[in-house]
């Protein structure tokens, strides 16, 4: 008797994959990590990272992950618990939220950033302009 | 070729459709059609109505099923749906209930 092809644990119970040639249009949540090469129209909210590779597309209204490294186009408000970063390639439109947010050079950006994070005491109190005389900077 | 792969944790409600292979280890909900194989593996749970061009399903599945070449359910599957093939195999230990349409 014919046996079809015996699937390979090894190597997907690590990763979640949106395949290159394969759509979701609906919500996708759990514990990650996810990878998008392909698209993706819906909400993504998962527990671990999330990746768009460059040619994965993701339309979502809400995108909830651990860390978000975006290189191909994501639509949609991010809210990271770790960092956001959109890699040469990106093409972004939306509101991002992380602890920290990284645009790097050839990425493409549209909207708001939002991060949590605090000033050093010195930017934070009324002496702004002693502090720019003193360092001698102009800015 | 890229296979989606939909992992243990994950959970997808919606319709999913690729040109390629999936592997489902998670739980999906919906509908699925691929081009090519759509794999359940055990502990996987599909409520979907499936097409694909094979499939082969050691999880628990619930919804309609066709497939262009052949279906194989595996022990530990459990099926609750009709399944329309022109090659169906059902494993010692599998467990199904629905009908089976071979294009006969």
């Amino acid at each position: 008797m014919a046996q079809a092809r015996i699937p390979n644990r090894s190597d997907n119970t690590r990763e979640a994959r949106i395949g290159s040639g394969a759509r979701v249009r609906g919500r996708i949540h759990g514990d990650g990590p996810l990878v998008v090469e392909g698209q993706v129209e819906g909400d993504v909210a998962i527990v671990g990272d999330l990746t768009v590779m460059s040619g994965g597309n993701v339309e979502g209204a809400n995108i909830e992950a651990a860390s978000v490294t975006i290189a191909g186009a994501l639509q949609g408000d991010v809210s990271a618990k770790g960092p956001v970063r959109l890699v040469a390639g990106a093409r972004v439109r939306g509101n991002l939220r992380g602890s920290a947010v990284s645009i790097e050079e050839g990425a493409r950006f549209a909207g708001r950033l939002d991060c949590e994070f605090d000033l050093p005491p010195e930017l934070t109190n009324a002496n702004r302009s002693e502090e720019r005389g003193r360092a001698g900077s102009r800015r | 070729m890229t296979t989606t792969v939909i992992g243990a944790g994950i959970t997808v409600e919606g319709e999913v459709t690729t040109d390629e292979d999936i592997v489902v280890a998670g739980t999906l909900r919906g509908k699925v059609q691929a081009k090519e194989g759509v794999t359940i593996e055990s502990g996987a749970v599909v409520e979907a109505d499936v097409a694909a061009s094979s499939l082969v399903i050691a999880g628990a599945l619930t919804g309609n099923v066709s497939a262009v070449e052949r279906v194989d359910l595996q022990a530990g599957a459990r099926v609750i749906g009709n399944v329309k093939a022109a090659r169906v195999t059902i494993a010692d230990g599998a467990q199904f209930k629905g009908n089976v349409d071979m294009d006969v």
